[in-house]
């Protein structure tokens, strides 16, 4: 018999799949039994504390164990850096020392006690401007802007410009962003003479040997990475880091297990951001809404990293446009990946300019957007997200309103999202059943928070007629078959079609033993509700176990694939969020935000909307309150724990509705959480604009700028 | 955080006993609820040697209506508890309400009234360990000149935290009295002196409480009749945060005619920031927007704002006439 391919079903016969799913780790999260990298402990395991230093640029003047070496429990101090070393920038580089104790509070303890001094440097480098004036130190040679990019004809931009009806020119700009993993960066070590085991909180099992193998001089292979659960990575979570690096070594050294999970402090100081931007755009439209022209000017910064930022025009089609983009240096810790790396900084500047160029037309900013959107998709989720928010009964879809008497004002805003997803080809899926009635499904992917170990279990059990919670999913250890990182909402498309491979090929092994069983087609066997029978004669059956008991001693295993047509690429959104701006006050209150969201043929239902509200509350946000602030005399980080870093919480969420966009009808696979990160921001400062005319143009939209802002109309 | 001894006292003399006498010792501290004590001692703002707990200490978690109709509040009683108490919800609303504020239900149920009143400053470089600014010994306040947006509009100089306590504006308002008890002995203090500022003497401290002082009681004075009041308090993150800025009024009218006013704002100033010119304006006016205006302009006579907190004028003004327009509803 030859065999079939694997497809997806269409979406209505799926038992399974295409419906709400709870995560099959639920419960385990919940009351705690979930065991992080953090909660792991090992026979004879310390503790590890940075010495870190507080300052940017500087020089260690001096650094003393003397005190430290004398606390009870202190196991081991070391010096990182050495007398006169410099410091270069606040974060990786400014470890000069860690300590380590029987105990975390020996460790604190002992931390506490270091006498460590530093000579500062001025400027400090902690903001663009500082490291763009004149005779500023350079932080890498070649200058602080670097990394400069063009594209388009200037010269081309500036005759539309010039004959467009309405131009609009002005600069966005974005605070820097913390990811806030609720779980810090950090390792576990344990290293023996030929084999290390690293628990280690990542988004990247199957490739995170390579980095402790190198260190250690062992094979790739004799790195055992264990990551059972992530407290959240959003981007942050890739490679060994210092804190992995030290951890591992140490760990070798001093043949125990070491400890090493960053401080909340550590964490805010060194485990990366979003980066900011400063994006001048000038804009160019037609009366009738279209977008003839751009010129966009934009800094990234992004630390001692580049920052992200896709290349204006964001989405939009614009007749003629020419962009420069470079990277402006400070001296913190780099950027790193954070949900659509760049995307919602491109969203604010892009949005908010489409947004200020309907109101200077006077047209509806939703017809706006579509006469310059290319994808259909866009069209009719603007059209479903204006309809769920109530913006055709709204009375001020051409103007902004004003605030009622008591200083409140009400308004709605926009705006679209784009993601490619896609997948990798090197996910491998074992999928093996026993006599008993076991079936396990195993490959080293990670369940960084958005459901992959439940998809696991969850696709099996469709082939079968199972349920999740039948299947042993083995995911976090590689060990197992490889996977792809978690990154790029790559995850889906790149695990799932492996995952359906794996199991319609287990399915066609033990269709072929239950057929001659049942003396019928293996094609003829349906697989439903815990037990196979053969189609059109329910009486010819077998339970789920009496199937397997036909195995004998044998067990099946097989390997399943990527398989290119189970899985497709790029996805599309729209969001629109309702706010209530306080004239008097300044505050921002989102009422309702929507999401609709396109990814193909929809997997879990329950985690794709979980995912969305995600989505719209990280940008909500985002918007209202996020932004890492620095003394800009002596550069300390001053928003460094979650009193000050202040995030949103319950009394900031607003009514949220996700929407599956089912008018989406491909049939493959992909992932699409990041998208839904994208255009909430966006879409909250035009609806602040909507509301009462106040056009922000920096974010977050804190107070102090909302009442700054409205006294600067007047 | 450096390891501790905890000491539980069951006498209140015991404690006194336990307490430090110099300014300069910081061998000891005392602890209500925690809530903010342990924050101080994880930011290695405080490194005490002990810890005087007052919890075993019998009698300070009462709430007692005396028969004079004023309330005696234990400085053991929870913020939640206050909170949750209807009596004074009715009759001194503007407490009630102040109480309901504070922190997040975790935060009420553990911190105390008089741990609330006692609690330190939020100033971004104060909770700083690095920062070695005016208030912890250095030679400046790092706020005056750099990022300043929660610090003091009025009052400042040479330093400007501003007091984050939610129910000291309130019992200002209500003129109430602290009782302290020491070494010296025990003593009654208005809670409008017992805030220093820091032209007063308060750089490095935040009250007149000397080291072994502890706050056992809060007195407020039976209302005079016909009271109406509110607190109205703004908080940047709504679902817990310290006050940008906060009104506590109480009002007192003959229909549409306000016969007197007692306002106090929060947020702004090193102590709790009473408004004497608004509340004379006030006595005698209609309550309407004009009045409500003229208000505000008279409370904020005077501010001073620092480069990054000029909003806080026109929101002290907005809540200022949130608060008249609420008891005039």
């Amino acid at each position: 018999m030859a065999a079939a391919r694997a497809e997806w079903e269409s979406r209505d016969t799926l038992d399974v799949l295409n419906h709400d799913i709870p995560r099959v780790d639920g419960p385990e999260k919940v009351s705690g039994l979930a065991r992080y990298t953090h909660d792991i402990r090992l026979p004879r395991m310390v503790y590890a504390r940075l010495v870190v230093c507080p300052y940017p640029r500087a020089t260690l003047r001096s650094l003393s164990f003397r005190k430290a070496n004398r606390i009870d429990g202190v196991v081991h101090t070391e010096a990182i850096k050495q007398e006169g070393d410099a410091i270069a920038y606040q974060g990786y580089d400014g470890v000069v020392g860690i300590v380590l104790g029987e105990t975390p509070e020996a460790a604190g303890e002992g931390l506490a006690v270091v006498d460590v001094d530093y000579d500062r440097l001025a400027p400090p480098l902690v903001t663009p401007e500082q490291s763009l004036a004149a005779g500023a130190p350079e932080l890498r040679s070649g200058g602080n802007a670097r990394g400069e990019s063009s594209s388009g004809d200037a010269d081309d931009v500036q005759a539309e410009l010039e004959s467009a009806d309405f131009v609009v020119d002005e600069t966005y700009t974005l605070a820097v962003q913390h990811h806030v993993c609720l779980e810090t960066h950090g390792v576990v070590a344990s290293v023996l003479a030929d084999e290390a085991t690293i628990y280690h909180s990542n988004q990247f099992v199957s490739g995170d040997a390579r980095e402790f193998a190198r260190l250690l001089e062992l094979p790739n292979d004799a790195i055992h990475i264990i990551t059972d659960h992530v407290g959240g990575g959003f981007g942050s979570k890739f490679g060994a880091g210092v804190e992995g690096l030290l951890a591992a070594r140490l760990s070798r050294d001093l043949e125990r297990p070491v400890h090493l999970m960053l401080s909340r402090r550590d964490e805010f100081l060194m485990a990366g951001n979003r980066s900011g931007s400063v994006q001048r755009l000038k804009g160019g439209a037609n009366a009738d809404g279209t977008l003839v022209a751009l010129h966009a000017d934009a800094d990234r910064i992004g630390g001692m990293g580049n920052g992200s930022l896709p290349t204006p025009p964001y989405i939009y089609t614009v007749g003629e446009s020419f962009a420069r983009v470079r990277s402006v240096l400070t001296a913190t810790d780099p950027s790193r990946a954070m949900r659509a790396p760049g995307h919602p900084q491109a969203s604010f500047g892009m949005e908010s300019l489409v947004d200020e160029l309907a109101a200077g037309l006077a047209l509806d900013p939703v017809e706006m957007r579509k006469r310059n959107l290319s994808d259909e998709a866009w069209h009719r989720q603007l059209d479903r997200v204006a309809s769920e928010i109530g913006w055709h009964r709204h009375p001020n879809r051409t103007r902004h309103g004003s605030p009622d008497a008591d200083g409140m004002a009400f308004g709605i805003g926009f705006g679209v999202s784009v993601w490619g997803s896609g997948s990798m080809p090197i996910t491998i899926c074992e999928v093996r059943i026993s006599a008993d009635g076991s079936i396990s499904a195993s490959t080293a992917t990670q369940d960084i928070g958005q459901g992959s170990r439940t998809l696991v279990a969850a696709i099996v059990a469709e082939e079968f007629g199972l349920s999740p919670t039948d299947i042993n999913e083995r995911i976090g250890d590689n060990r197992l078959p490889p996977s792809v990182y978690s990154g790029g909402s790559i995850t889906t498309g790149s695990l799932a079609p492996a995952v359906k491979h794996g199991a319609h090929l287990a399915r066609e092994a033990l269709s072929e033993r239950v057929a001659a069983s049942l003396a019928c087609e293996p094609d003829d066997l349906v697989w439903s509700a815990g037990s196979v029978h053969v189609g059109g004669n329910s009486s010819r059956s077998l339970t789920w176990k009496q199937a397997c008991a036909l195995l004998g001693s044998e067990t099946i295993s097989v390997n399943g694939h990527w398989q290119a047509h189970l899985a497709d690429q790029g996805v599309h959104g729209a969001q629109a969020a309702s706010v209530t701006v306080d004239t008097l006050t300044g505050r921002v209150q989102v009422v309702k935000m929507v999401c609709i969201q396109d990814q193909g043929l929809p997997l879990n239902r329950m985690a794709l909307r979980s995912q969305i509200n995600g989505g719209m509350i990280g940008a909500l946000s985002y918007a209202l309150l996020e932004e890492r602030v620095h003394d800009e005399a002596s550069g300390l980080l001053l928003t460094d724990d979650m009193d000050s870093y202040r995030i949103a919480g319950c009394q900031e969420m607003p009514e949220m509705v996700a929407i599956i966009d089912d008018d989406d009808t491909r049939t493959g696979v992909m992932g699409m959480a990041e998208a839904t990160a994208i255009p909430g921001a966006s879409a909250i400062a035009n609806a602040v604009y909507n509301a009462c005319g106040l056009r922000l143009r920096s974010l977050p939209l804190t107070p102090d700028r909302v009442l700054t802002g409205l006294a600067a109309m007047g | 955080m450096k390891p501790f001894d905890l000491q539980r006292p069951t006498l209140i003399d015991q404690a006194v006993s336990l307490l430090p006498v110099d300014h300069d010792d910081a061998s000891a501290q005392l602890m209500a609820g925690g809530q903010d004590l342990l924050t101080v001692l994880k930011q290695n703002l405080a490194e005490p040697d002990r810890l005087v707990s007052l919890r075993r200490i019998p009698g300070l978690d009462q709430l007692t209506w005396n028969s004079d109709g004023s309330l005696t509040i234990g400085a053991l009683v929870s913020v939640q508890n206050l909170a949750d108490d209807s009596n004074v919800a009715s009759r001194l609303t503007v407490l009630s309400e102040a109480a309901a504020s504070v922190g997040s239900p975790q935060i009420r149920a553990m911190g105390t009234v008089g741990g609330n009143l006692n609690q330190r400053p939020r100033c971004w470089y104060f909770r700083n360990e690095h920062a070695v600014c005016l208030k912890k010994g250095g030679d400046h306040c790092f706020a005056e000149n750099g990022r300043n947006k929660y610090n003091a509009i009025f009052g400042g100089g040479p330093v400007y935290i501003v007091h984050p306590s939610d129910l000291a504006p309130a019992l200002v308002s209500l003129d109430a009295e602290l009782t302290l008890v020491g070494g010296i002995g025990e003593r009654r203090v208005p809670v409008a002196d017992y805030y220093l500022l820091p032209e007063d003497g308060g750089i490095e401290r935040e009250t007149v409480r000397q080291p072994d002082e502890i706050v056992t009681a809060v007195h407020v004075p039976a209302p005079r009749p016909g009271m109406t009041s509110t607190y109205l308090k703004f908080q940047e993150r709504g679902s817990y945060d310290w006050a940008l800025s906060s009104v506590a009024l109480c009002l007192w009218r003959s229909g549409e005619r306000i016969d007197a006013a007692r306002l106090t704002l929060g947020g702004v100033a090193p102590v709790p920031w009473r408004c004497p010119d608004a509340e004379s304006l006030l006595a005698g006016r209609t309550l309407d927007d004009a009045t409500c205006r003229a208000a505000g302009t008279a409370a904020l006579t005077g501010a001073s704002p620092l480069s990054d907190n000029a909003y806080k004028v026109p929101l002290c003004k907005g809540l200022i006439t949130r608060a008249l327009r609420h008891l005039g509803a």
